[in-house]
């Protein structure tokens, strides 16, 4: 089968149905697990209407993919048990939804939603302001285009809100931990140090993100700003000097420092053409030139980036991009020794920065084992500890998602984790 | 002619399968693959899941033998499957290809229409007051950028006016509501992707005409048709612009022969179903199937369509003869 994450559905031994009691089934694992209820994509199918198809197909290569009534009939009323059913499919143009009459829950208002993919974002705004569109979900936007808009919406009085939730998404910097001068943590501690993260923040998303500390996002029950529990780096110019210095690296004539002649000197990569990314590059330039640091910009395309230089680890000094979590997610993939991505995985670990810490190793193996609540947060901070002291990523911030809604719609809730705000749709109302 | 033709067809056959061979080749060298992507932001993928999907859409064979593959397919009329849509190449491209032929074969007929007549009228007139406001016209539709033209046009005629709306190729839900209900609402739809192509071709398509229909009334057999006492109108149509076909049918069939590649940046910026931008897409997201498929038709229709032009320059000059 050609799904991504196999473990998701083969911890599952079996599913049992209870025929008296149509909302209860059991679900029995292989193993013991504390995440049984992080089953991510795994949805309930309608067996009368997708068993046929799969016991005719399921055998050949794809069979069951390419032939599934999600596929071959998506508007098939027995498909769907949520509030709304597909009316309409039009492949990368629109879908529609009309209420579910058989939905077991609180019954949608709104008769009709067409979801709309409309692929510049540049004329968004323009769709929305002509009556082409009504809303912006979160797809659309992105946050220097949301701030724009919301100043329209405030001069020019038009009947829109834009929507901000902080979201499950870290930006961040991988340092690469084979480049040599990055090998002093001296150094990488100054890098932090010397980056005005509340300031970065305020300039350029008008405090509409939050400054991140670690990996894990403010939402997430694992959380923590606890600086008994990790290191918290404030910003300090004088700090970041003073630790180059110990590093052995002098401040130059010409304003950069120098170390065996040689200049302290990065490269930082990021996705070419990504505007917010762009600027924050240039901001953190910014910021390290003024203890002495010289970073250069690098930009790829995200096919190339993505595909050959951080999963090669190829980049010299610095990589930013972000990472998409769910709360209460073993960040193994990403912290593991053993996901240092390399030929010896076939560079599938997501390891990028080829960080080692033999305690975190043992505590992340620890984590899936680990049955009650504390025991586990207790373990993450272990992991948190050691990833805020000896730096193997700079935390920038954490995205926002943003949406731009008419204000007559009501009840509608960006919810800030993996799933979309649609997830309670049927509670959207219009008011006239 | 019919030894020529088949001689040309055979080589056209032979330049799409070099040609086919040269872009699978390419495109596999290009850096990440489908699974590459699957897993750029998603942590939770592990290495033995990434080693089971690159074997199971047979990413982990060499290119040439992917090619033969897809090869064979092909000529079984097994188009693929689509890795991005989940759909079967020719349930997805069908529709592309008929709505990029539409709003080309609009946007093209409607320059020709604006463009031949002022380019012959351009050309006839030399150094007028006319022939300047048609040349200033015509730089400036040339040099506008095409986003940028779209956005004006966006923001006079939805925002503005709202006469017109801001994109896609119908209204959601007008099938079923007669034929002519029907084509009236996806001419609305083409109205403004169609101008933003036609000002550049307008642009374009007189230019060549006046330089043409200048070189040809230059020529002494003109002189001769004047002095023989012909009437202006048969020395213009019949020796003049007939000599000033061939550069024009050389633009036209060119022109054609991107009927189906699409306009990127149109489709893209008026969220137009066309091929142009599903091309791109498949290309980024490395869906090898429809970007082959795509590639095909291209390159088919830029060969088939030299080969007509060759055919159209013996008809409109009878010089050129192919023995």
């Amino acid at each position: 089968m050609s799904v991504g994450e196999k473990e998701v559905y083969t911890q599952v031994e079996k599913i049992e149905a209870d025929p008296k009691n149509p909302q209860k089934c059991t679900f029995t694992y292989e193993k013991v697990r504390w995440d049984f209820y992080q089953l991510g994509t795994f949805y309930v199918m309608p067996k009368h209407l997708e068993e046929p198809v799969f016991k005719k197909y399921g055998a050949q290569k794809e069979g069951y993919e390419k032939n599934s009534l999600y596929v071959k009939d998506p508007t098939n009323p027995g498909l769907y048990n949520g509030p709304y059913l597909v009316s309409d499919i039009q492949l990368g143009d629109h879908v529609t939804f009309v209420p579910n009459p058989k939905f077991n829950g609180e019954a949608p208002k709104i008769k009709k939603i067409i979801v709309k993919l409309i692929p510049n974002t540049g004329t968004l705004e323009a769709n929305l302001r002509s009556g082409t569109i009504d809303l912006i979900s979160t797809l659309g936007l992105a946050l220097d285009q949301a701030l724009a808009f919301d100043k329209k919406i405030q001069s020019e009085g038009l009947p829109y809100t834009v929507l901000y939730q902080p979201s499950a998404v870290y930006e961040h910097i991988d340092l690469n931990l084979e480049n040599p001068i990055l090998k002093d943590i001296r150094v990488r501690k100054a890098l932090v140090t010397s980056v005005n993260r509340e300031d970065l923040i305020k300039a350029l998303f008008e405090g509409k993100q939050t400054a991140a500390i670690h990996s894990i996002t403010p939402k997430d029950p694992w959380f923590t700003d606890d600086p008994n529990k990790i290191v918290l780096y404030k910003y300090s110019k004088r700090d970041a000097e003073k630790l180059l210095d110990e590093a052995g690296w002098k401040m130059g004539a010409d304003g950069y420092r120098y170390k065996d002649g040689k200049k302290l000197s990065f490269t930082i990569m990021t996705t070419a053409g990504n505007k917010t990314r762009e600027l924050v590059q240039v901001y953190l330039q910014n910021q390290w030139k003024q203890v002495g640091i010289e970073v250069i910009a690098k930009n790829e395309p995200a096919r190339v980036f993505f595909g050959e230089t951080t999963k090669k680890r190829q980049f010299d000094a610095m990589a930013m991009f972000a990472w998409v979590s769910s709360p209460e997610n073993n960040p193994k993939s990403t912290f593991h020794s053993r996901n240092i991505a390399s030929p010896k995985n076939g560079y599938s670990g997501q390891n990028y920065m080829g960080w080692s810490n033999k305690e975190v190793d043992a505590a992340l193996d620890k984590l899936d084992l680990e049955l009650k609540h504390e025991g586990r947060v207790s373990l993450i901070h272990e992991v948190l500890k050691a990833y805020t002291d000896e730096v193997p990523v700079i935390p920038l911030y954490y995205r926002s998602d943003v949406a731009v809604v008419p204000k007559k719609l009501k009840n509608y809730r960006l919810t800030g984790h993996q799933f979309p705000e649609t997830n309670q749709v049927e509670y959207w109302t219009i008011e006239q | 002619m019919s030894t020529y033709i088949t001689r040309r067809l055979i080589q056209t056959l032979v330049v799409i399968g070099l040609l086919s061979y040269m872009c699978f080749y390419l495109m596999t060298l290009m850096p990440g693959d489908p699974v590459e992507i699957m897993i750029s932001s998603n942590p939770r993928i592990t290495s033995e899941d990434v080693a089971r999907l690159r074997t199971l859409y047979g990413l982990d064979q060499p290119a040439y033998v992917r090619y033969v593959n897809w090869v064979k397919d092909f000529v079984r009329g097994e188009l693929g499957y689509s890795r991005t849509y989940r759909v079967p190449v020719s349930e997805l491209m069908g529709p592309r290809l008929v709505n990029t032929f539409y709003l080309s074969l609009v946007a093209m007929i409607f320059s020709l229409a604006i463009a031949i007549p002022l380019g012959i009228y351009s050309g006839l007139k030399p150094g007028s007051k006319f022939d300047y406001i048609v040349n200033f016209l015509s730089f400036g539709g040339i040099s506008m950028p095409s986003f940028w033209l779209g956005i004006v046009l966006i923001i006079i005629f939805a925002v503005n006016l709202q006469w017109l709306p801001a994109g896609g190729t119908q209204t959601v839900g007008i099938e079923g509501q007669g034929f002519w209900a029907e084509f009236f609402d996806r001419l609305k739809y083409l109205i403004l992707p169609m101008l933003s192509l036609s000002i550049q071709q307008i642009g374009r398509f007189s230019r060549f005409t006046r330089s043409a229909m200048l070189e040809a009334m230059r020529n002494d057999f003109i002189r001769t048709a004047k002095a023989k006492g012909l009437s202006h109108q048969i020395v213009v149509w019949r020796h003049g612009f007939r000599n000033a076909l061939i550069p024009l049918i050389t633009i036209f069939a060119l022109s054609i022969s991107s009927l189906f590649s699409g306009a990127l940046i149109t489709e893209t910026l008026f969220a137009y179903q066309g091929a142009g931008r599903l091309i791109y897409e498949s290309i980024m997201a490395n869906d090898f199937n429809v970007a082959m498929v795509s590639f095909v038709i291209s390159v088919s229709m830029v060969l088939i369509m030299n080969l007509v032009a060759d055919i159209c320059y013996g008809v409109a000059d009878p010089r050129i003869a192919y023995n």
